[in-house]
């Protein structure tokens, strides 16, 4: 079995999770964050995952973002995507209102009813801001929904990249101040039971299988 | 090849996320038992016990890993949008699988829109030529009876031949009791499984009541095919080497057979189908190249002017087509061993029912590696004999057993005895067995192997033993040596001639494993998966087997089950982490607690390093099953394995016990 070095590269990993109607830009905006592109994505089938690595307040960072399909049919997969995040972000469209309206009638219920974490960080980000002439949702309607929810928020472009950085950055550094959070995402909890030793059902075995 | 799926995209989305997990989950037991671990039920209230801090695509030791070349190809074969592959990769890996069995499970059940009603019917036309393909398949009870009363016949027999005092009043006993024990002529398979405290599992079956068993079916149908379709790259990356039938897709199907809660048999006619369908079209394409006219009279030809081939092959317009280079004699020769299989299939689901199914198996574009599976089949195994020396192994060889050769069957079983009194004592314990497998033993070293039970057989015979079992002194020895306490100089003296021939008889059993380990990796058993069965010496043939192969191979892509029966094997002193990972499904180390020939015979090591034939080896991932009421000495492996396997359920995912029920 490959050893993984006793030195971990990062200092901590935090699960993410991008939730929101189909369409607002989920995908495009974990792209643009992942790989500073930005193309025209065909919806997500189930669920995608992307992994990235930022140095944040000095921490290493390994990010695991799941990027979770808005359409109505993997509805049912998401839900056990929240399990153990440490931070959602909910992404609506501001140029489509009901993107926005669906956050409170079943984004938020989602979150309550199926994350297992107290603490988890929530936040809201209205994404493509670039087609500001066709804006339906205020940025006051934001900050509003984001004070009653308790989380979170910023505005941004996946297609410009405005904001885009910040908005996971500004997760994370919450998250860093977060202890509860924090203890989950250290790097020395080993969750891989491939990388575990195997438990032992007698202290004499050690011998059998060490080799 | 989309078009010619029985399932609409979103269905195979769930179809491959279900593999995907099973597969996982089929190699976390490799180290962990499923259903064993403490943490199981509390880890699923626990917060984020399910993030792991690797992700699959660092960890190329995963089987969902992208290099195993176990998933892709699957999910290629699916026609699964390739944005999808590392989601479902990452998610079957990272958590616990019962967080998303249960969604995926929802998923599948969903109709999606489109001719959702002509896929239906497919699939109906599906679930009924696999139904009556599992009825075609059924062994026939009078057969089954008369192989019953064969056997009894055969522990009689032994009995006679290995009687000592001590047991004679046992052996009445154990006679009566298998008399009456619930005659287990039906296959033993049930929906036992249902009972297991595993919570996933209730989960999950609980999930898959929403689906329809049509539907269930065809998903199996449609993974199966996947596995054994051959469209992956020749990816030097990938360290998948073999075509054909990995044995780490059979467990990943058995579990999700499983949870799916279809019976394993259905499963075994889905294969059978899979494989006849496979050779069918490749028969048909040899055919088209003779000529067609040169074999008028075959029955092939018959069907096909029938128009039953003809439709299938017209029928999506997508049957295989098998590249050259495979082994055409061997699966001619097959066909016409399944032409009676086929034949009775035929007529019960019409040609059209046959046409559907084959068009199923043969929704993709590239090959199906079914023949590639047979390979040098038949002609492999038995063939074997004359296969290359290694050492100084005087014989070695296959014999099969059962009447399942060339029926199409896509998975193997080789069965080892290690304690005989004669030739026939190499076949006759495995002939009761009741399953659907392609069976052979092996024989090997008959001469030694005689010689080491007799002296065996002939000392526990003798007055002075007789003795020491009248004073009740033999089941304490055991105890004695497990203690390591200081034997009485009498017995060790007596046991000196014993000795010489054992070490003798444990050498071969070491060389016969290393010649077995050569046989699996050339492929002679045809690039299916193996389960391999041993007892007493001949289970040590088949743990010194999966040692060597660890040489050389990586994972546990040949070999399915294994069974170790009063094995002469020590716990401490062999690498059973090796031996393990070697194995892709459930590995069983059934032992005996009052097994004290075993312990006589093998304990230089038993004093120290303990001995798997009579105590629990305690590496996790093995199975450990107490059998003590059902062996009464070491002979009596002979007889009893028929009864130690039906109580095993080696057909079922998970053990249904914890422990055997005392008699």
């Amino acid at each position: 079995m490959e050893v993984s070095s006793s030195q971990p590269e990062f200092d901590y990993l935090f699960k993410l999770l991008l939730i929101g109607d189909s369409g607002v830009g989920k995908s495009s905006l974990l792209l643009s964050f992942t790989s500073d592109t930005f193309e025209d994505l065909s919806p997500t089938i189930g669920v995608d995952f992307k992994i990235k690595y930022v140095t944040v307040g000095g921490k290493k960072l390994k990010l695991a973002i799941w990027d979770t399909a808005g359409q109505e049919r993997f509805r049912t997969l998401t839900s056990s995507y929240y399990r153990g995040a440490q931070g959602i972000i909910m992404v609506y469209d501001v140029t489509r209102r009901e993107t926005f309206t669906n956050l409170a009638d079943i984004w938020a219920k989602e979150i309550d009813l199926y994350s297992t974490n107290q603490d988890c960080i929530k936040m809201l980000v209205g994404n493509k801001v670039d087609k500001e002439s066709e804006r339906v949702v205020s940025k006051k309607e934001g900050i509003d929904f984001a004070r009653e929810y308790g989380c979170l928020f910023l505005e941004c472009s996946a297609k410009t990249r405005i904001n885009v950085e910040q908005c996971f950055e500004e997760l994370v550094l919450k998250i860093l101040e977060t202890p509860s959070l924090l203890a989950e995402g250290s790097a020395g909890v080993k969750k891989n039971i491939f990388k575990q030793k195997p438990p032992e059902t007698s202290a004499a075995t050690s011998s059998c299988c060490s080799w | 090849m989309a078009a010619t799926s029985f399932l609409s995209p979103t269905q195979r989305y769930a179809a491959g996320a279900l593999f995907a997990l099973a597969l996982h989950q089929a190699q976390i037991h490799q180290t962990r038992l499923l259903g064993s671990f403490a943490d199981d039920e509390a880890s699923d209230e626990r917060p984020s016990s399910g993030s792991s801090s690797d992700s699959v695509s660092e960890d190329p030791e995963l089987w969902v890993h992208e290099s195993s070349g176990l998933l892709r190809p699957v999910f290629k074969f699916l026609d699964i949008d390739q944005a999808a592959w590392l989601g479902l990769e990452e998610t079957s890996g990272s958590s616990p699988a019962n967080h998303h069995v249960g969604a995926f499970m929802r998923l599948l059940s969903e109709d999606s829109g489109d001719n959702s009603s002509e896929r239906s019917e497919q699939q109906l036309a599906l679930a009924k030529a696999i139904d009556s393909m599992a009825l075609s398949m059924e062994t026939n009870p009078v057969a089954f009876q008369s192989r019953k009363e064969k056997h009894r016949e055969y522990e009689h027999e032994c009995r006679q031949k290995c009687s000592t005092s001590d047991a004679q009043e046992n052996a009445a006993a154990v006679a009566i009791a298998s008399e009456n024990s619930p005659d287990t002529s039906e296959y033993n398979v049930q929906s036992s499984s249902l009972g297991t405290g595993y919570k996933l599992d209730r989960k999950a079956v609980e999930e898959g009541g929403m689906l329809s068993y049509q539907r269930k079916v065809t998903v199996l149908y449609e993974l199966l095919s996947a596995c054994l379709a051959d469209i992956r790259d020749d990816d030097k990356k990938v360290a998948r080497r073999r075509k054909g039938y990995d044995a780490r897709h059979r467990v990943t199907l058995r579990l999700l057979a499983t949870w799916l809660d279809i019976k394993w048999r259905e499963m075994e006619a889905i294969e059978t189908m899979v494989a006849c369908s496979a050779m069918a079209a490749a028969r048909e394409k040899e055919l088209k190249e003779e000529e067609e006219a040169q074999s008028p009279k075959s029955s092939w030809a018959k069907w096909k002017r029938g128009g039953i081939i003809g439709a299938a092959a017209l029928t999506g317009g997508a049957l295989m087509a098998i590249t050259g280079g495979l082994a055409a004699p061997a699966i001619a020769a097959g066909l016409s061993a399944l032409a009676p299989t086929l034949g009775t299939l035929i007529p019960v689901i019409g040609a059209s029912g046959f046409a559907a199914a084959a068009s199923a198996a043969g929704t993709v574009a590239g090959s199906v590696a079914v023949a590639a599976s047979f390979g040098a089949a038949g002609a492999g195994l038995t063939g074997s004999k004359t296969a290359r020396r290694i050492g100084d192994v005087d014989e070695f060889e296959f014999k099969s057993v059962g009447e399942n050769q060339n029926q199409g069957r896509l998975a193997v079983e080789i069965l080892v005895s290690g304690f005989v009194f004669d030739e026939d004592d190499f076949v006759k314990p495995w002939e009761g067995q009741n399953d659907n497998l392609e069976r052979y033993a092996l024989q090997w070293e008959s001469k030694h192997l005689i010689a080491v039970s007799t002296a065996i057989q002939d000392w526990l015979t003798s007055r002075f033993a007789m003795e020491l079992m009248k004073q009740g002194a033999m089941m304490t020895v055991l105890s004695t040596l497990l203690t390591a306490l200081a034997w009485p100089a009498t017995l060790l003296a007596a046991t000196d001639f014993i000795d010489s021939k054992w070490t003798i008889a444990i050498n071969r059993s070491d060389k016969a494993g290393k010649l077995l380990a050569e046989v699996l990796r050339k492929g002679l058993q045809g690039n299916r998966p193996v389960t391999l069965i041993g007892y007493s010496l001949g289970a040590r043939v088949i743990f010194k087997c999966l040692q060597f192969l660890a040489e050389t191979e990586q994972t546990a892509e040949l070999v399915e089950r294994v069974v170790l029966l009063g094995a002469p094997i020590s716990i401490r002193d062999e690498n059973w982490k090796a031996a393990r990972k070697m194995v892709s499904g459930r590995f069983i180390n059934a032992y005996s607690t009052n097994d004290w020939t075993l312990g006589l015979a093998f304990r230089a090591s038993m004093f120290t390093q303990g001995l798997a034939g009579i105590q629990a080896t305690d590496y996790p991932g093995v199975e450990n099953v107490d059998i003590t009421d059902l062996i009464e000495g070491h002979s009596s492996y002979l007889w009893a394995t028929q009864d130690i396997l039906d109580r095993l359920e080696l057909d079922t995912y998970y053990p249904t016990f914890r422990s055997p029920p005392r008699i």
